[in-house]
């Protein structure tokens, strides 16, 4: 009986050990969860892929998020969605509205808005204008691009753990967020499509630090 | 236990042993774990029964020695839950997918999963049986609850609708688990003569 116990207590013990490994110490139960929380704990370099866009003429994805100056935050999509893209442009756009209010009032903390496509073989720059174009987006704060090589798309993706899923249906499914990006190019922060008020307000403290 | 004599216990190991190399096959592997339904629920009870199959091959000499770790079966029971516990972390069935060191955890974890409740399920009687079940059960239709009702993904690499439909299956798995332990608490009640059964019998025979 009591190597029973002795046993059981090592069993607890482990299991204990490996659900607060797996959790975080139970901060968190979800991957999405784990994601933000290592994200915020320890900000992941751009990786080194090609982007090209809608007046943005082929260029390291680095070059364009890591300008010294810029906090971008960074959507992912597809223009052929049908569903959460289309809540995370209203997002964007309401966004939008507010760093043009900056703007206007020459707070000009510089916060800009970048679209990213994963579907770089339908989403080519034509496409991407007539998107951005139905979006009102104001090339100046927002802008798009694609990843054109697939291989590319996969490796941003797998950097900044956005994992997309065919639906079954032709869509796609991912973890649709606001990922700020510093003035470095490093993904500092996630946030819920949701958090839209707390992603801006941490991009324009992010920018107005000295 | 009625059984077919062909049925011997080396023959069921080395059937686990096969089972176990296709379930570890990349193709099969990318194909069962490409949902979260039958990731969940049907790689998960094969890994366990394999594990089950093969623990039921060990000697009779090893299984006295295992014995002494675990009187009335309490170790191994415990054992079971806590894997079943941990293994109903959404973020274990992400993981799974992407890093190895995890997905080779899992499945020791339900090889000794199932090992453990053979070994343990007899030893156990009812009384400790129904504690077991009664932990295991409740969160499994809280889990499978959760996987209904959340308005979120909980799991990055599987869609919403396969998450609700888990969550169905495991709330409808856990009543059947709970049915079918109580009918055999009922019988063993009514061939033993009251109550008495459930502390001094062990378990009936033709349970697993």
């Amino acid at each position: 009986m009591f190597r029973t116990a002795l046993l059981c207590v090592g069993l607890a013990l482990a299991g204990y050990a490996s659900a607060a490994w797996l959790t975080h110490d139970f901060q968190v139960w979800t991957a999405e969860g784990a994601r933000r929380l290592e994200v915020a704990l320890r900000p992941i370099a751009t990786p080194d892929v090609t982007i090209d866009g809608p007046e943005i003429v082929k260029q390291p994805l680095n070059r364009l998020l890591a300008d010294g100056r810029t906090v971008t935050v960074v959507d992912f999509v597809y223009t052929r969605c049908q569903t959460v893209c289309l809540s995370l442009g209203g997002v964007m756009q309401q966004m939008q509205a507010a760093l043009r209010q900056d703007d206007a009032a020459s707070r000009a903390a510089p916060v800009k808005l970048l679209s990213i496509s994963f579907d770089g073989s339908h989403d080519d720059p034509p496409v991407l204008q007539r998107y951005a174009a139905r979006l009102n987006a104001d090339a100046d704060i927002w802008r798009f691009v694609r990843v054109p090589d697939p291989l590319d798309t996969q490796r941003l993706l797998n950097a900044f753990e956005v994992v997309v899923v065919p639906d079954g249906r032709g869509d796609y499914e991912h973890n649709a967020a606001l990922l700020v990006v510093d003035r470095q190019g490093r993904l500092v922060r996630v946030f819920d499509y949701s958090e839209q008020q707390l992603a801006i307000d941490y991009a324009r403290h992010l920018a107005g630090q000295p | 236990m009625t059984k077919a004599p062909w049925l011997t216990r080396p023959r069921m190991a080395a059937a686990a042993l096969v089972l176990l190399g296709l379930l570890g096959l990349p193709p099969l592997r990318h194909a069962l774990e490409a949902g979260m339904t039958t990731h969940m629920l049907v790689q998960f009870p094969l890994l366990a029964l394999c594990g089950a199959a093969l623990a039921n091959a060990l000697p009779a000499r090893w299984r006295a020695r295992c014995n002494r770790w675990n009187a009335y079966g309490v170790s191994g029971l415990l054992a079971a839950a806590l894997v079943l516990a941990v293994l109903m972390i959404p973020r274990v069935l992400d993981l799974a997918l992407v890093d190895a060191r995890v997905e080779a955890a899992k499945w020791l974890a339900l090889l000794v999963c199932g090992a453990a409740l053979r070994i343990s399920w007899r030893a156990a009687g009812l009384l400790v049986q129904g504690f077991f079940l009664g932990n295991v059960l409740p969160m499994t239709v809280v889990a499978g609850h959760l996987f209904q009702d959340t308005p979120v993904r909980l799991c990055n690499a599987y869609l919403l609708d396969d998450q609700v439909r888990l969550g169905q299956w495991l709330v409808g798995l856990a009543a059947c688990v709970a049915t079918a332990w109580f009918a055999q608490v009922l019988r063993a009640m009514t061939r033993q003569g009251g109550a008495a059964a459930i502390v001094t019998a062990p378990a009936s025979p033709g349970s697993r």
